[in-house]
């Protein structure tokens, strides 16, 4: 990716007369990543600022909305606080609650791929594994999460092992789909390439079917973490006495709508980087396709 | 060892409307022989090959490979495929130990041989290249170190070259003799080119298409050790003559 700039560049051509011709210039480095943060934040700006415009008194909406001024102060209460002290429960609890939630999303999400990813490349690769696991998968699939939640609570109580249950089920079906779809993608020549040199079942399905797929189960990877983030919530809003899910809701109940937003906002921050840090390590593991891409 | 026999060999592919893809083939290659399949589009010489890889089953006939029946892939059966077929997430290195490693030769023994091998095909400077930095020709000589590193009893190239420009395609065949030449390897090539297959083989099999058969086999008796520089001499434009006539390409 570059950005370039189209501008009137006199260049020497073999006559040696100057003729003024269009070139590209590419700007790079610091100056780049400058213009690409001014031009991302532009939006929310604007947003912000109308919004605090509009308001009277801190609030619109005849005092149901509080204006930014009013999340902020009350972000800061909620992270920066003194605990336990005064009338304000949420008072610096911020990371405290933003770690229960990452933490739940980890696990659950790390139970969907060591379960996800197997399962895909099994219902990809094997005919047998597709016709006893595809069906089940397939059923199962439509049924939302928040659908879970009372069989969720049945089984596992109010707490954390419900959140983790929600959260993995839900990042389960998009990494088990785009995996069997990757899986079952692959090359033939590449499969008989392997088996010609000696490859057993295992060593094809290790080194050839799963990177062949690589790229879908990542696919898949970022589409099941946004699914956690949202179970997570849902979860923990109903079912989890802490988290971000639960300090939403409890905001909610006692009319703290500036605190609902600046969870919503903390929220929005903490799915936006797991998301970077995938593609970040998608980046790294599938180096040899970027520059695959880069050539054609 | 390197020996194959095909004895009436058929092969029917199955469906709606079933192909029958060879019929009644006998083909016989002793140790160290170079074989080239030479026939139109269609007519079955992928099929052919793809039998003695064990990648398909052959539905009538007998096929032995070294005295055994071919019932699938393996080792001792090198394929190049044309398309080189090498795997996009490995480096050439990677790539070129791949069989060794799978299947458990020891380090110390085959990291030597691939390092020659990869100096054989003239390739040392690109062992940490992506296949995708290549070029086709560069990709297919990694195609045949892979195979080499095996050290396979029979090479099997389905028209290795066939999509290289001229002037890398001479250069792939002066390789390919120079190590045929040194090593004795049993190869079948397939070709459609008619040049190459009396340039590299010791014996041409002429087929036709539907069904698929062997309607002419002919020795080329060009002295050893050959080079490009064969391609022009009285004897080479004799066998093309003689072959062009063959194939009906030429009308009178
Ligand atoms: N898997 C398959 N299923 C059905 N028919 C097939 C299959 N593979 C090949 N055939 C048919 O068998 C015949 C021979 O095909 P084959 O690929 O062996 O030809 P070929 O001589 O290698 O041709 P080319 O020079 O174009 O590669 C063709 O008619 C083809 O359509
Ligand atoms: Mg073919």
């Amino acid at each position: 990716m570059t950005t370039s700039i189209e501008r009137l560049v006199a260049s020497d051509g073999p006559s040696g007369t100057a003729t003024p011709r269009r070139r590209t210039v590419v700007v790079r480095g610091p100056l780049r990543v400058v213009g690409r943060v001014l031009l991302a934040v532009a939006l929310p700006v604007v947003v912000v600022a109308t919004w605090q415009l509009a308001g009277t008194g801190g609030s619109l909406f005849g005092g149901v909305l509080p204006t930014p001024d009013r999340v902020w102060k009350a972000w800061w209460t909620w992270a920066f606080g003194t605990t336990g002290l005064g009338l304000n429960p949420y008072s610096g609890t911020w990371l405290a609650n933003l770690l229960y939630s990452a933490e739940r999303v980890a696990k659950g999400f790390g139970c969907a791929i060591l379960i996800g990813v197997p399962v895909g490349i099994a219902i990809g690769w094997n005919r047998a594994a597709a016709g006893a696991l595809d069906p089940t998968v397939q059923v199962l699939r439509p049924i939302p999460i928040t659908a879970w939640l009372p069989f969720s609570i049945a089984v596992f109580g109010i707490g954390p092992g419900g959140a983790i249950f929600l959260i993995a089920l839900g990042a389960f079906y998009p990494i088990v789909v785009n995996t069997s779809q990757g899986a079952r993608d692959v090359e033939r020549i590449l499969i008989r390439a392997a088996l010609m040199m000696g490859a057993g079942p295992f060593t094809i399905l290790r080194r050839v079917v799963l990177p062949a797929a690589l790229p879908s189960i990542f696919t898949g990877l970022r589409v099941g973490l946004g699914i956690g983030w949202t179970a997570v919530i849902v979860a923990e809003m109903v079912a989890v006495k802490s988290g971000l899910g639960y300090v939403l809701w409890d905001a909610y109940y006692v009319g703290r709508m500036d605190v609902v937003i600046a969870d919503m906002i903390t929220i929005g921050l903490l799915g936006y980087l797991s998301d970077r840090l995938v593609l970040a390590i998608e980046r790294w593991a599938l180096a040899w396709r970027r520059l695959q891409s880069h050539q054609a | 060892m390197g020996t194959v026999l095909f004895q009436n060999v058929s092969k029917t592919f199955p469906g709606v409307r079933s192909v029958r893809a060879l019929d009644d083939v006998s083909l016989s290659i002793g140790e160290g022989d170079f074989v080239a399949l030479l026939g139109p589009s269609g007519c079955g010489k992928s099929t052919l090959l793809n039998l003695l890889a064990g990648f398909d089953r052959i539905s009538d006939g007998h096929l032995l490979f070294d005295g055994r029946p071919v019932t699938r892939p393996g080792p001792d059966r090198g394929v190049v495929f044309q398309e080189a077929a090498l795997f996009p997430w490995l480096d050439v290195w990677n790539n070129v130990i791949f069989g060794p490693k799978v299947q458990g030769v020891p380090r110390d023994v085959y990291e030597p041989r691939a390092r020659e091998l990869l100096h054989l095909v003239g390739l040392d400077a690109f062992a940490e290249a992506l296949p995708v930095q290549l070029s086709g020709g560069m990709r297919q000589r990694v195609g045949i170190a892979r195979v080499l590193a095996m050290s396979p009893r029979a090479l099997l190239m389905d028209e290795p070259f066939g999509a290289l420009d001229a002037q890398t395609r001479l250069s792939m065949q002066q390789l390919l003799l120079d190590v045929w030449q040194s090593l004795g390897t049993t190869v079948l090539f397939v070709t459609h080119d008619i040049d190459e297959a009396i340039l590299l083989s010791d014996r041409i099999c002429v087929m036709s298409a539907r069904p698929g058969r062997i309607v002419r086999t002919l020795p080329i008796a060009l002295p050893r050790p050959r080079s490009i520089a064969s391609l022009t001499s009285p004897e080479f434009v004799a066998y093309k003559a003689d072959i062009l006539s063959e194939m009906n390409v030429v009308h009178h």
